[in-house]
């Protein structure tokens, strides 16, 4: 079919960030597709030049407001790493809830707010407010109130976490207050389980398309890895050292976006929670496989559409996940704890943590003094906008002979599903200070 | 009455407060009952340029924000600075302590840019350096209760009444253990109050996201510093987190 | 009476009292390094060793945060009500002890607050004896380290065994109900309380250098002293030192509505008087506008305004305002043992005495009545009359002179004016400028629209004072509003021949902001009143019959006969006063017969929450109609 197309979404929507889609087609040749990054620059490189070590959990957690527990955990494992801080049990037991409950936000914020309209076939969720589907917008609103509360609980508050520092927690929750919020998981479940029931009922207006491609996550012998673990790729395997995370994480630059793309094995590769799942499905809690299930969700899946999918599959793992950590920590007994002690030195440490969108390294230079020399950190949206773009390459022409209007759509819900934290993407770190 | 037509627009930022709106949860609810959301980026596909009250998120760093800003406060009748990027200039300052090509060289290195706009940056400005802002919801985050509170005076057309003193006020309601008895040193008393000091309460000290009240004398913080073995020095660094440039403006 | 318990048997009576459902225990408890009063959960968290706590027991009475009531925007409002679940606060130093009493005096003085009086009557106060001293500590020198009365139970740990002297039959009961280990007391633990309290005095670092029955003579000569300036250059105007201190009780009053802007409540909040806005009036008036003023006012309502008021000292010592203060200038020992070795440079006297003023005897929940908008008119640009009806139907009973809060649910409160004359009805009138955003919203509202109406509050215009003498009135812009209550009293057929002459100046900006005119016009017409009408400027265009400059210049247009018999009524701006009252002083009007209405920030009405004093008086309660002779002194009333 001989057709033209010119599409020119400026600033996708229900995304975090500006980003845009370009699409030629004449006479049935595409001539031109093109995934935009127009976010304006932030710098924060500059922001980190001379800045004491206690500074940085701070100042990266501002990178993003959806993931800034994510980028203040990576901010003090690196740190923690170049110092060679070990912390505490306790602090390990409600790091692993801070990460569960920022997983949990983000995931439901990106699978009701985000997605699901398109699923409903709504611009947003406002009009779900007066439609048939209210009692489920009620569903996943509660839901994203218990994350929400949870981080507060743990992290002092949900965007830009307070209570995390270097070494410990500034405030610890109450024996009281986690029994309180363990009996709010274990009722949450069933919501969860309704959420996805419903969501499923939508699920055929997914795309079926699927593009093989690499995908990255860590792992872990011990767990379903968030909090930490090891490199690994679904074409290559485990890479044990951290510390040369850029043997993998190949980063480079494309003119046509301010956010820097990576690539690997391939040309391309993915991170999140489809990659998560592709590789560490079989460490799920049987509650997050049962939802799986559900949408008949198998490792290894191609499809990018599937993300939502596995961030919902996720959310059912971080809820049992959670009350398990719970456990530990009441079993234990619960202190008030100080920050362990440590002595600041030069050198280099990396932190690497799974954040909704993906694997995300944070890397930090310090001076003797403990102020931050050369800072580097991998977003995991920098990383998918390669797999973005090959993506659409490969998804347009099958959608040539549909209307504009909704090669628009599809294609917007191409962006949409992998979730992308354009704002963090462009937050460019990369830089080594010349003083 | 017909309810008030609201957007919500992002620039240079994290997007942290328009999550806040969203983090209102079952509230959000309520406030789509007394305003009419017609653009908001964000969470909606919809938008349109007709609305009376304008929420701008972020700072400005480049000719094409400083464009897109003032189409919308022509549009707008009423425009809100909405949060600590766009109210102050927030974190986004800290690199006007360099030039923009500085910046641009430092980060991407020896790539052509040239005429590229997305890279044409200059060093970053608060929303009131471009444009008139009628009212300012403060904080990095802005606490979810001042959003309301900001939101429900403007339908009710009243003035909002943001807090004129310092964060001390709200912590010793809150009867923390002050934070310099703690040797950290904290913003909190020359920091503006309304986020029910979070920080200190939880035992982190003000980083003066809300923006700098008044400057204390410095005869004043010489004694301060002395009785708690702080340096001048410090005192400077502790602004320019959010308030990078203040001294000077002002 | 005084018993005594082993350790363990009082520590087994404190468990007891956390065990029963029917009450809340607080105790003191330990916060980092300080001491907090908050929930108990075990006797063992219990510290009687501490020396001080961050907020003093002030919070159980006058929480820092407290709902007066719950309202519906367009309707009604209603009263909040506390659970009345009984409160056990253990613990409670004797200086602290001291701070709630003379607490109680002011919130039980006229116009009880029912909601202190409640928590009063609902909190046990278990005190305990001094056991360490808090560095900053001067509570011996002011003589609040020991107390004899003022606690349900006041209990002294030695260490093995605990004596607990009843202090009422409440705490007669709850420990009854809650040990049965009771010892009489011995000889010795008598002896052993008697002599850990004497040994107490020597463990205090500091002392004053001046008796506190001294500090009024110190502060009232001190006025202008260098040492205010001096420290306030240091003042970050945090308020800490108010925050945390027993005796400082200033609150405000703010509508916080849900984001359904339809419900919400009113809620009071612990304020400071030396944060700027403290004394703000809703024009953007400031009335202590210099950091020192705000300064010195804290030192002065403690050491001088108080004492005179209530007859007691509003400092105990605690010192927590010396600990919270970064600067380190808030100390009041330091401060006033500075006045008192720099004496040589003391500066400005202050005298005064409060006037008099009726005592209300009734309690107060805040609750306003409703009032229904009857009639509007739009007086000038700036200023519309609102004609109101009380909803129940009684009338609202006030003097000329007096104000009424009044009540937008949603927006606040604000003090206004009642311009209309006493009457019988249920309908009265009030003139609203437009300048905050409660006027600004009366503005926008409707006939048939409620409001809430507290008051009237204050003292009106002493009428029968007047009665006999000649009067003349000085009115200035808005100022024209209570005395038009006045003057129509004055003017009435039936109250005329009780009056003498009446002269009646009165000052706008412009002829479009003269107010009345219509019945300024009737006034003129009467034989037995002179009218002058002046204007600041005339706008080209607008015709104006009268003459142009200040008020003042109206002064040599009347023939003034009988001086001595004539009385003055000014109310006006307050840059006014100062040049109408050297007018009058230049005709021969004494002090004693002149009055004047004040503007002030008027919040609660019923004299606690401490924005609309004027030094030592309150504008609320012996206000807004002050005789000249009573606040002359006054360095705050016409600055």
């Amino acid at each position: 079919m001989s057709k033209n197309v010119s599409i020119n979404v400026e600033h996708v929507t229900r995304v975090e960030g500006h980003g845009n889609i370009v699409l030629n087609v004449k006479e049935g040749r595409v001539e031109k597709v093109e995934w935009q990054v127009s976010e304006a620059p932030r710098f924060f490189e500059a922001m980190l030049r001379g800045r004491n070590y206690w500074e940085l959990q701070p100042i990266t957690s501002r990178i993003c407001g959806i993931c800034s527990i994510g980028h203040s955990l990576a901010s003090l494992k690196a740190t923690e790493d170049a110092f060679g801080v070990e912390v505490s049990e306790q602090t390990y037991a409600l790091r692993h809830l801070a990460v569960n409950a920022e997983n949990m936000q983000s995931h439901i914020l990106h699978i009701g707010y985000l997605a699901a309209p398109d699923l409903f076939g709504v611009g947003s969720v406002f009009p779900l407010a007066k439609s048939e589907h209210k009692d489920v917008l009620l569903k996943i609103i509660r839901l994203h109130r218990l994350a929400n509360e949870m981080s507060d609980l743990v992290c002092g508050r949900t965007t830009h976490p307070l209570t995390l520092v270097v070494g410990g927690f500034t405030k610890t929750p109450s024996e009281k207050q986690l029994m309180e919020l363990r009996k709010r998981l274990v009722e949450e479940r069933n919501t969860t389980w309704e959420v996805a029931e419903a969501i499923k009922k939508v699920a055929d207006r997914l795309p079926d398309f699927s593009r093989e491609t690499e995908y990255i996550a860590l792992s872990s012998n011990k767990e379903y890895a968030l909090y930490d673990g090891v490199v690994t790729s679904t074409d290559t395997g485990e890479h044990q050292d951290y510390r040369s995370y850029r043997d993998v994480l190949q980063e480079y630059v494309v003119p046509q976006s301010t956010a820097k793309y990576t690539k690997h094995n391939r040309e391309s590769y993915m991170v999140g929670a489809l990659a998560r799942f592709n590789i560490n499905s079989k460490q799920l809690s049987s509650n997050a496989l049962d939802v799986a299930d559900l949408f008949e969700l198998k490792p290894i899946c191609f499809n990018p559409f599937m993300n939502t999918v596995a961030q919902l599959v996720e959310f059912m793992h971080n809820i049992d996940d959670s009350i398990n950590w719970i456990d530990q920590l009441l079993d234990r007994g619960v202190r008030e704890e100080k920050p362990v002690d440590f002595k600041v030195k030069e050198g280099r440490g990396v932190g690497l943590v799974e954040v909704p969108r993906g694997l995300l390294v944070h890397d930090y230079t310090f001076d003797e003094e403990g102020r931050c020399v050369k800072a580097n950190c991998v977003i995991p949206t920098n990383q998918n906008h390669g797999n973005i773009q090959k993506d659409m390459e490969a998804f347009v022409p099958g959608l040539l002979d549909k209307p504009e209007k909704e090669i628009e759509l599809n294609l917007e819900m191409l962006v949409r599903a992998y979730d992308p934290c354009i704002s963090c993407s462009t937050h460019y770190l990369k830089v080594e200070f010349v003083r | 009455m017909s309810k008030p037509r609201v957007a919500f627009f992002d620039f240079a930022s994290c997007e942290g407060c328009e999550l806040q709106v969203a983090n209102l949860e079952e509230e959000v609810l309520d406030l789509i009952e007394i305003v009419d959301v017609v653009s908001f980026r964000e969470v909606m596909k919809e938008h349109s340029d007709d609305y009376e009250i304008a929420f701008v998120e972020g700072s400005i760093m480049r000719p094409m924000d400083e464009e897109r800003l003032k189409k919308i406060r022509s549009n707008a009748k009423v425009l809100v600075a909405f949060g600590a990027c766009a109210t102050i200039g927030g974190v986004n300052k800290i690199r006007n302590q360099w030039q923009p090509d500085e910046v641009l060289k430092e980060v991407y290195g020896d790539a052509d840019l040239e005429g590229n706009e997305f890279f044409d940056v200059f060093k970053t400005k608060a929303v009131d350096e471009v444009v008139k802002v009628d009212y300012y919801i403060y904080g990095c985050p802005p606490p979810r209760e001042e959003i309301k509170k900001v939101i429900t005076s403007l339908v009710m057309g009243k003035k909002p009444d943001i807090p004129n003193y310092p964060v001390c006020v709200e912590c010793k309601k809150n009867e923390n253990v002050c934070l310099f008895e703690l040797g950290k040193f904290c913003l909190g008393p020359i920091t503006r109050a309304g986020c029910n000091a979070i920080c200190p309460s939880n035992g982190r000290a003000c980083d003066g996201c809300r923006g700098i009240l008044s400057e204390p004398d410095t005869r004043c913080v010489e004694d301060i510093l002395e009785r708690y073995g702080l340096t001048y020095d410090e005192l400077k660094h502790r602004f320019t987190m959010f308030n990078y440039g203040r001294e000077e403006e002002k | 009476m005084k018993k005594s318990l082993s350790k363990q048997d009082f520590l087994r009576f404190l468990d007891n009292l956390i065990s029963d459902d029917t009450l809340d225990v607080f105790g003191v408890k330990a916060k980092g390094k300080r001491f907090v009063f908050a929930p108990l959960e075990s006797s063992s968290e219990l510290r009687l060793d501490y020396d001080v706590t961050i907020l003093p027991p002030k919070k159980f009475f006058l929480p820092q945060y407290e709902t007066l009531l719950k309202f519906d925007v367009s309707r009604n409002s209603v009263s909040h009500k506390l659970d009345g679940k009984t409160r056990v606060v253990v613990g409670v130093h004797p200086y602290d002890i001291v701070a709630l009493q003379q607490m109680d005096k002011v919130y039980f003085n006229s116009y009880v607050d029912r909601f202190y009086k409640q928590r009063r009557e609902n909190t046990i106060i278990i005190g305990s004896d001094i056991l360490n001293v808090s560095d900053r500590s001067f509570a011996a020198s002011m003589g609040t380290h020991v107390v004899s009365s003022g606690y349900d139970l006041l209990v002294t740990d030695l260490g093995d065994t605990v004596v607990v002297d009843v202090g009422s039959e409440k705490g007669r009961v709850l420990l009854e109900k809650h040990t049965s280990e009771l010892r009489d007391v011995s000889e010795k633990e008598v002896k052993r309380v008697e002599e850990l309290r004497a040994a107490l005095p020597g463990k205090y670092k500091r002392s004053l250098k001046v008796e506190k029955e001294r500090w009024r003579e110190v502060l009232g000569n001190s006025y202008d002293h260098p040492l205010w300036k001096e420290l306030s250059e240091k003042c970050l105007q945090c308020s800490s030192c108010t925050m945390v201190c027993p005796t400082c009780y200033c609150f405000d009053v703010k509508d916080e509505v849900s984001l359904n802007t339809v419900d919400g409540v009113r809620v009071r909040t612990w304020d400071g008087c030396l944060l700027p806005d403290f004394s703000k009036v809703a024009s953007g008036e400031v009335f202590r506008k210099e950091k020192s003023e705000r300064f010195r006012h804290r030192f002065y309502r403690k050491g001088l305004y108080l004492p005179e008021r209530y007859g007691f000292v509003a400092c105990v010592g605690c010192g927590r305002c010396a600990i919270a203060c970064l600067p380190d200038i808030a100390d009041p020992l330091d401060v006033i043992n500075s006045l008192v070795e720099r004496k040589s440079e003391a500066e400005g006297v202050l005298r005064f005495s409060i006037p008099e003023s009726k005592a209300a005897a009734e309690e107060t929940d805040y609750l306003p009545r409703n009032a229904v908008i009857k009639r509007m008119e739009k007086l000038t640009e700036m200023e519309t009359l609102f004609e109101l009806e009380m909803e129940d139907g009684e009338p609202l009973v006030y003097e000329p002179g007096q104000f009424v809060e009044v009540s937008v649910f949603g927006v606040g409160e604000a003090p206004i004016s009642i311009s209309s004359p006493p009457q019988k009805s249920s309908s009265f009138e009030l003139v609203v400028r437009r300048a905050g955003n409660v006027t600004s919203r009366l503005h926008s509202m409707r006939v048939g629209d409620r409001v809430g109406i507290r008051g009237p509050f204050g003292r009106g215009f002493d009428v029968k004072a007047l009665e006999g003498r000649n009067l003349i009135f000085v009115a200035g812009g808005i100022g024209m509003v209570p005395m038009r209550s006045l003057i129509c009293y004055v003017l009435d057929d039936k109250k005329r021949e009780d009056y003498g002459m009446v002269t009646v100046l009165y000052g706008s900006k412009t002829p479009q902001d003269v107010l009345f005119m219509d019945e300024i016009k009737e006034w003129e017409k009467k034989s037995d009143v002179t009218v002058k009408l002046t204007v600041d400027t005339c706008p080209e265009g607008v015709c104006w019959d009268g003459c142009v400059g200040l008020v003042t210049s109206l002064f040599p247009q009347v023939r003034w006969k009988d001086v001595e018999n004539t009385v003055a009524v000014v109310v006006g701006p307050p840059v006014m006063y100062k040049f109408v009252i050297k007018c009058l002083h230049t005709m021969g009007v004494r002090d004693e017969n002149i009055y004047v209405s004040l503007e002030r920030r008027m919040k609660c009405g019923v004299g606690k929450c401490g924005h609309c004093q004027i030094n030592g008086v309150y504008v609320c309660k012996e206000g807004p109609v002050f005789n000249y002779s009573e606040i002359k002194d006054l360095p705050e009333a016409f600055s």
